[in-house]
């Protein structure tokens, strides 16, 4: 079979991964890796293979498990975002040291902008720090290619490599060409050896000198691997100015010099930062009078150059420190490069023109939203009215949009809301001070870091409201499984795993389940959480406000629809807009109300129980 | 062929990615290559999305300002937010309701540039049509009535055709011709 199909390039990446003979696959959703997943469950269906896929409950879980199946001589691949390898750093640097039998992959997405993600980091830093290669693919094509050589370079040294693609390798699109994929056939082996795989620190002496031997294979491997690491340097020539690039911007900056018909500036291309092909480096310094180096997102190739006299880049200031390298940036900078050096720009600058009739015409700013009909909407709401005064600490989702509401106060990492209450509450209690604190967390966020917080908080006897906001799915990645949902990756059914159970098992006392369409139920009972929270025998309380997300279970989430209307009684108060703040709710000027967008209106009917002046009600089938 | 830069804009939820998946489906079809960019996670929850399709041999997935040949909107500010895409001479497409359109400032810019702009009502027509969110298809059609540069409206329709999931066949194809229909 051969055909050609259009793919983002994260399913460019899951053909890499099958291609590479990956035999176990696990993963933690989280932008911009999450679609690489489904797409590896795709074509493990379409051509019949082996492959076990997992989504793991967190990336130490995957990065753990994948890593134990290369060491019993699997090919294995672990795939997250860029802050998932935080979680996943404390394997990430033993795994370095021991190594493993089988291949093993690690995917780590970057995210320059950010667009979706807390920070802006780099992850061939972490590579670096945890002394492990990575590659760093500048096109879907190519990432899916460096898959494959990453993990035969992985087996045949018996250490992680790291594919690092960032968002526009990730998210890009483009057209590939599918081929029949052969399953890789070795059989699990275990072979004791503590010494090696529970290793104490004496022998992680010796673990670390091996692993620096290794490295320096590698590197001598990287200067002649010229599909990633070449330049285009004609012998015997001189360059008054060369570029180093890679990645992302590798691919902009090669399209900006060939669309100017620019020979006199070469560049090279770095596809494998660390270890650094060095000489490869030198080669291409030697020739040149200055060096641009252009990467994303920080400076690992500026440092790893022994001689940066002649560089140009972040740290001389000739790049932006912060913020994504797209084409309009990339352009600028070198063309202030280029007059700096006095040689010709690249073309005309930018049109200022433009950018100050756009500021001029005053565009409303547009923010992500909770989408209409969503019960995060409706808990955030409740928890505000019923508990005005408290710190609202939050986590990563969906329902950090809770923010546009005033729900949010503080968001931090996965699972963060549930420590930072708990660290808030000693703060305040050390003081005297009674301070309310509400936690709002989602159920694939829960399962991921909440109960190791959630525990610690009960041991040590914090009190505060947690509201599991439980809409049976991962939102916000893309609609992946949770555990309590208890489907698997690759759609089969597994065991469900009761979120009530789970609380209960961290040792809290005080528990109740509600919907929180139902505005006045869920006002109650935070109410009696709240008491629960201040009562001599007081601590955790936690809610589970269980209401199916509106995108997943659109028919089961809003099963009676309610057309809304707003009437004359509305007196543009806003209070609707601020505090409920559903993008299908605008102040018409004209009509001198508030109006309802039918484009996007979900019918949920919630605003019903908003308005104080009971200004919007039903509209009444005739 | 030189590479033809295309832009969508719009909101989250208004269809952009199905509307680049058409675009990129056509091209494809008569043997271009292609290279685009979208927009996934937090970014979509209803905030400004843009899309980037390059068709031709191109490394780089996203267009530079002022060199998008098209820029589609689907709604009229997100338009005017990504104006500086636009090259001399480009087409502009935008759903919108608004009388007149374009704002007069924008005028200014569109006529100097030699930008050719044209506008639908899509969302309008596409509620007309019991599809409120399908006015990405009708802003489509109305589309191909005006620029073949990378497809034909009869090429368009058939990859609509081919890709519309059974259920959603007849209905967008409707939209698309209602777009089409629409003499602005």
């Amino acid at each position: 079979m051969k055909r050609e199909e259009i793919l983002l390039g994260n399913g460019a990446i899951a053909l890499g991964i099958l291609e590479a003979g990956c035999q176990v696959m696990t993963a933690y959703p989280g932008t911009p890796s999450s679609e690489i997943l489904p797409e590896v469950v795709r074509f493990v269906k379409e051509q019949g293979l082996d492959t076990y896929v997992e989504w793991s409950t967190n990336e130490k879980v995957a990065l753990d498990t994948a890593y134990a199946a290369a060491v019993a001589g699997k090919r294995a691949t672990c795939c997250m975002k860029q802050v998932g390898l935080n979680v996943a750093a404390d394997s990430l640097t033993s795994a370095a040291y021991i190594g493993m039998k089988g291949g093993l992959l690690i995917i780590a997405c970057d995210d320059p902008g950010p667009h979706s993600s807390q920070t802006e980091q780099d992850t061939r830093f972490m590579a670096r720090l945890a002394k492990v290669p990575v590659f760093d693919p500048s096109t879907p094509e190519e990432a899916r290619a460096m898959a494959g050589t990453a993990m035969a370079l992985s087996e045949e040294f018996q250490v992680p490599v790291v594919l690092r693609p960032a968002i526009r390798v990730c998210h890009a699109r483009q057209n590939v060409t599918i081929q029949s994929i052969q399953n890789h056939d070795q059989k699990a082996i275990f072979e004791k050896n503590p010494m090696r795989w529970a290793a104490t620190p004496r022998f992680r002496l010796i673990l670390h000198t091996e692993l620096n031997q290794k490295l320096k294979k590698i590197a001598q491997r990287f200067e002649t691997l010229t599909q990633y690491n070449s330049h285009n340097l004609e012998p015997g020539r001189t360059y008054p100015l060369g570029i180093i690039a890679a990645g992302v911007p590798f691919a902009v900056i090669r399209d900006l010099l060939s669309e100017a018909n620019r020979k006199d500036i070469p560049i090279l291309k770095i596809g494998t930062p660390y270890p650094f092909p060095q000489a490869l480096a030198d080669e291409f310094m030697k020739v040149c009078k200055k060096v641009l180096v252009i990467e994303e997102t920080d400076t690992l190739i500026e440092y790893l150059l022994g001689d940066r006299s002649k560089t140009m880049g972040r740290l001389s200031g000739h790049i932006p420190s912060e913020g994504e390298l797209v084409p309009q940036v990339i352009y600028k900078l070198v063309n202030n490069v280029l007059k700096e050096l006095t040689l010709p720009v690249l073309g005309q600058a930018e049109n200022p023109e433009v950018d100050e009739l756009v500021k001029n015409l005053k565009l409303p700013m547009r923010r992500p939203t909770l989408c209409p009909g969503c019960p995060h909407r409706a808990s955030f709401f409740a928890i505000r009215k019923a508990r005005p005064k408290a710190i609202f600490s939050s986590d990563i989702g969906c329902y950090t949009l809770g923010l546009n509401l005033g729900g949010v106060d503080t968001c931090l990492d996965m699972g963060a809301s549930i420590t930072m209450a708990s660290g808030f509450y000693h703060a305040f209690a050390q003081d005297g001070v009674k301070q309310p604190i509400v936690a709002t967390l989602g159920d694939s966020t829960f399962f991921h870091s909440g109960p190791a917080g959630l525990l610690n908080a009960v041991y040590n006897g914090s009190r505060f409201i947690l509201v599991i906001l439980d809409n049976l799915i991962t939102a916000m990645t893309g609609m992946q499984p949770t555990p309590a949902l208890g489907t698997r990756a690759d759609g089969t059914q597994g065991k469900t795993i009761s979120l009530e159970r789970v609380v209960q098992g961290c040792g809290v006392d005080f528990l109740e389940v509600v919907d929180p369409y139902n505005l006045e139920e869920m006002n109650r009972v935070l109410k009696k959480a709240a008491d629960y929270t201040e009562a001599p025998e007081g601590g955790v309380a936690v809610i589970i406000a269980r209401h199916p997300c509106v995108i997943a279970y659109r028919a089961e989430a809003i099963p009676q629809k309610k057309k809304v209307t707003v009437t004359d009684d509305c007196v543009e108060c806003k209070f609707c807009l601020e505090r409920f703040e559903c993008p299908a709710l605008f102040h018409d000027q004209g009509l001198g109300r508030i109006n309802i967008n039918r484009e996007i209106c979900a019918d949920c009917g919630l605003c019903l129980q908003v308005c104080p002046k009971g200004a919007i009600v039903e509209v009444k089938a005739s | 062929m030189k590479t033809l830069n295309i832009v969508l804009c719009g909101l989250g939820g208004q269809g952009i990615l199905f509307l680049s998946k058409v675009l990129s489906q056509a091209a494809l079809d008569k043997g271009y290559s292609i290279l685009g960019s979208e927009t996934h996670g937090m970014a979509q929850r209803g905030g400004s999305v843009v899309s980037h399709i390059r068709v031709g041999e191109t490394m780089s997935s996203l267009v530079r300002t002022g060199s998008a040949d098209l820029l589609l909107a689907l709604e009229e500010n997100e338009g005017y937010r990504n104006l500086s895409f636009l090259a001399m001479g480009a087409g502009f497409f935008v759903n919108t309701d608004s009388n007149p359109f374009p704002r007069a400032e924008a005028k200014l810019f569109l006529d100097k540039n030699k930008i050719q702009y044209r506008s639908i009502p899509a969302g309008k027509l596409a509620l007309e049509l019991g599809a409120p969110l399908s006015s990405n298809l009708a802003l489509l059609g109305h589309f191909s009535r005006y620029s073949t540069q990378l497809a034909t409206q009869a090429e368009l329709r058939a990859t609509i055709e081919r890709i519309s999931p059974e259920r959603l066949k007849k209905p967008n194809l409707k939209i698309f011709d209602a777009g089409f229909g629409y003499e602005g």
